[in-house]
């Protein structure tokens, strides 16, 4: 036997004869990592473990009663092409890249795609926002990728109160500076702006399609209030400024905000491909009816948003409502497992009437159709694709 | 004539003599490999880099895949058709480039191949972005990753089996041919074994990637739906992972204990490999758990950290934060600590690597968005850790096999008598653990606090992670 081995093991003999101590520790290293996996394979997944979870403690916040919703799509599509869009998003290097670099427009600055960036996209076009937009866009569509695919979302919300007195919001701004005004010029938007009848403007989050529209609106109503989730990135928020906005511009931190009576924002804290972070969506508490959620992508998910809505507010008849808007689950007319559970998940939530359009996705919106929920169609007008959802210039209410 | 035989136990025959004393050589390697890391993350994966490989899951299934390539070069071609001579005589520079570079070209082969060539073209359209294309409404980024995620989800399963028939069954029954007999054989069982697991687990994924459901030839919805919470192939992701991290963590700081302990061949390895996966399944069970204790239950239907498909990854995900320490203590640590018993080593070691793998878990959420280029958040789909995890241990696992530790350290080949007294250690270290009195008192009473420690586990983690914020 080799002398430092012989030592080795004389010395253990030595030990024991000495004290059981040694094996009483390699014994209880052992017994320890036996015992925590053990307990990690039996309990970890077994109903037990269920004990551990907080019991769920309804807010039940107050957020009052409005008498009916009104909306009008105003534009759904956010591009025309999925091919041309996603073909963009690989070419320039896939779903994380900054949206600012895409070199898409109003920021496109003539160096190719994946190549731009937000301050040299705007020195081209900034001394003309907001009045000027049509000169704007001469400049931007030959120096952008892809110009006429950009389309855009928006939505004008009409809360009537219990007393009768109705008021506007919008919801998101569009991409486009050219098919936003089109389609705002469309559903008389451009005049209710001009007249001030819109109270203030929702951004959902900082995505092209919801958010770089913006000097349109500003260009009827640049004093108009601004309502953005937290999570805004700089360029973002010095878009604001550069687009001419005159009025006050309010940062919405994560969780609910109240408004007026019956309708409420809340804002999730979650990260969005294209570098973007924090989506706001909205509430609104339909008397009689029940809660109306209205979105812009809920990036955090349908269900997500009603279970947070069952968490924290008070609703009529405790019940789940209505839904409009982006559902972001095929906006790509992609699929994923994942997709599917949320198809078969949606059912329990009860609502009643499921307006749906850009973000949910054709395939999306005819899975649900087959499983039997109340999609409200669409009449596939102004380059809205399927009637399988709500499309452009179409309408929904709900307690009306 | 002396049989050639190329590398056969060449990683255990290697001596790592260190350039230079104490932690040195240790901090020199660790700045090295992750200069080649920072390097080539920018020009193949991040979205802000040259290839930006990141998305659409193209970089995600060559890093894994790279992974198997080394392992099958290492372990189970045992560096054929290189010669010993080779091995033990050229620079650690020049083995590094040559044998990476073939590790390369195998992998775009592999993938391009085998995968989109052949089966993508004559077996299952879904692992060919092309045949992907034919269907209507389909974009290319999609096709793309469609076909890079079948091709990921079989190299999951392969990063486990393909070191585990190793590791666990130490080569049985092949154990005593000649390279390359023995690598072929080895290699065609685990991929075949990895081919009827893929079917298994991961093609009613794939299945119901379509609409209508492909029910015709995937199960859908999937077996696993009810005890899974979801329909996702996520749910087999995490414990094949798990699988992956646990087989390592045998190989690693374990060496390969508590198995060694038994002294049956044919018992030892079919306990060894059955052993492997119950380890995962506690890895992975637990793991969902704790996430459940941190942000609540997850709601099926939802996205993002609620999300159950989400969970089941992210339960993977942090197994290969596990992996990263382990192999630093190993590679570069020469498995710290030795002086004690190996039960209490193996203890030690495990500790530790649970306390680094946690700080790293961390520091990658806090900062991975400012110098990675991928998204801040723990839940965004876009968000795989496992991309830069894999990849830093790929760059490892070649400078560790093939770089010898170049250069904090300089490899010597062992003498006959050094790798005897090297056996003999290990027998003693193992003939150390006998049964007695005392050691049986020491199980019972390391499995009460094993019990304990658990269940103090369950109850600190809520207050831990609201206590450490991650995310701002």
């Amino acid at each position: 036997m080799w002398p430092a081995v012989q030592d080795k093991e004389e010395k253990m003999a030595e030990d024991k004869g000495k004290t059981s101590r040694r094996d009483f520790l390699k014994g209880a290293a052992m017994g320890l990592a036996g015992g925590a996996l053990a307990t990690m394979a039996v309990y970890s997944y077994s109903p037990w473990r269920k004990r551990h979870f907080a019991k769920v403690e309804r807010k039940l916040a107050d957020i009052g009663v409005c008498k009916s919703l009104k909306i009008a799509n105003i534009s759904e599509t956010s591009w025309f092409d999925n091919a041309t869009l996603m073909g963009d998003i690989k070419g320039a290097g896939g779903l994380l890249v900054n949206q600012y670099d895409y070199n898409w427009p109003p920021f496109g600055d003539g160096t190719g795609l994946g190549k731009g960036s937000y301050e040299k996209g705007i020195a081209k076009i900034k001394h003309l926002l907001p009045d000027r937009l049509e000169e704007a866009w001469e400049i931007i569509a030959p120096n952008s990728v892809h110009p006429d695919n950009a389309g855009g979302y928006a939505a004008l919300l009409e809360v009537e109160e219990l007393d009768g007195k109705k008021r506007k919001f919008l919801l998101d701004t569009g991409w486009s500076y050219k098919w936003t005004d089109e389609c705002f010029k469309r559903e008389g938007i451009d005049k209710m702006l001009a007249n001030r009848e819109i109270e203030a403007l929702f951004i959902s989050h900082e995505h092209f399609d919801h958010f770089w529209g913006l000097p349109v609106t500003l260009k009827y109503d640049p004093t108009i209030t601004i309502y953005v989730p937290d999570g805004f990135y700089p360029e973002g928020l010095k878009y604001v400024k550069d687009s001419g906005h005159k009025g006050k511009l309010v940062k919405v931190e994560p969780g609910l905000k109240k408004h007026i009576p019956g309708m409420a924002s809340f804002v999730f804290a979650i990260p969005i491909i294209c570098r973007v972070y924090g989506e706001q969506s909205l509430y609104f508490n339909v008397k009689d009816k029940g809660l109306v959620s209205v979105t812009g992508c809920c990036h955090q998910s349908i269900i997500q948003f009603a279970e947070t809505a069952y968490r924290e507010i008070k609703y009529e008849n405790d019940n789940l409502y209505g839904v409009y808007g982006g559902l972001h689950i095929s906006p790509f007319e992609d699929w994923d497992p994942k997709y599917d559970d949320l198809v078969i998940s949606l059912g329990k939530y009860g609502f009643e009437k499921i307006g749906c359009n850009h973000c949910t996705g054709i395939l999306c919106a005819k899975k649900f159709i087959a499983a039997g929920y109340p999609v409200v169609r669409g009449t596939a007008r102004f380059l809205s694709k399927d009637t399988a959802y709500l499309g452009n210039g179409d309408k929904i209410s709900f307690g009306v | 004539m002396e049989m050639e035989r190329y590398g056969t136990n060449y990683l255990e025959e290697r001596k790592l003599v260190k350039r230079w004393k104490g932690p040195t050589p240790a901090i020199v390697c660790l700045i090295f490999t992750l200069a080649i890391f920072y390097a080539t993350w920018w020009i193949f994966q991040d979205p802000r880099g040259w290839m930006r490989m990141y998305t659409p899951y193209v970089g995600y299934s060559y890093t894994r895949w790279w992974l198997i390539v080394l392992i099958w070069m290492v372990y189970i071609f045992n560096y054929w058709p290189f010669r010993r001579a080779w091995l033990e005589k050229a620079h650690p520079l020049l083995k590094g480039v040559v044998l990476t570079a073939i590790s390369v070209g195998v992998l775009y082969v592999l993938i391009k191949g085998f995968f989109e060539g052949l089966v993508g073209n004559y077996g299952l359209a879904y692992f060919n972005p092309k045949q992907l294309l034919k269907l209507p409404g389909i974009t290319e980024f999609f096709a793309i990753e469609y076909a890079a995620l079948a091709c990921l989800m079989f190299a999951a399963i392969a990063s486990w089996l393909s070191p585990a028939w190793i590791v666990a069954c130490e080569e049985a029954p092949w154990q005593d041919l000649r390279q390359p007999a023995k690598g072929i054989s080895i290699w065609l069982v685990t991929f075949f074994l990895s081919t009827l697991i893929f079917f298994m687990t991961m093609h009613s994924h794939m299945g119901i990637l379509y609409f209508p459901w492909q029910y015709f030839t995937s199960i859908a919805p999937p077996y696993w739906e009810k005890f899974a919470n979801t329909v996702s192939g996520n749910f087999h992701v995490s414990w094949i992972m798990c699988c992956t991290v646990s087989v390592w963590l045998v190989e690693t700081i374990w060496e390969r204990f508590p198995f060694s302990l038994i002294r049956r061949n044919s018992l030892r390895r079919l306990v060894a490999f059955f052993g492997i996966i119950a380890i995962a399944f506690a890895m992975h069970f637990f793991l969902y758990f704790a996430q459940e204790l941190t942000w609540g239950p997850a709601i099926r239907g939802t996205r993002r950290v609620f999300a159950p498909d989400w969970r089941w990854l992210h339960v993977g995900e942090m197994a290969v934060f596990f992996l990263v320490p382990a192999l630093f203590i190993t590679f570069y640590c020469g498995n710290w600590p030795r002086k004690y018993s190996l039960p209490v080593n193996v203890l030690i070691r495990t500790a530790i690597t649970l306390f680094a793998a946690s700080l790293l878990y961390i520091f990658y959420y806090k900062t991975s968005h400012l110098f990675l280029g991928t998204q801040k958040g723990f839940s965004h789909p876009q968000q795989f850790p496992m991309i830069p995890t894999i990849w830093l241990i790929d760059i490892w696992l070649a400078h560790h096999w093939f770089m010898d530790n170049w250069p904090g350290w300089k490899m010597v080949p062992k003498t006959a008598d050094e790798i005897a007294r090297d056996h003999a250690e290990h027998e003693a270290m193992l003939r150390d653990i006998k049964w007695n009195p005392a050691l049986g008192w020491g199980i019972g009473a390391g499995a009460v606090a094993g019990v304990a420690l658990y269940f103090v586990t369950v109850w600190v983690l809520p207050f831990l992670y609201h206590a450490i914020p991650i995310i701002k």
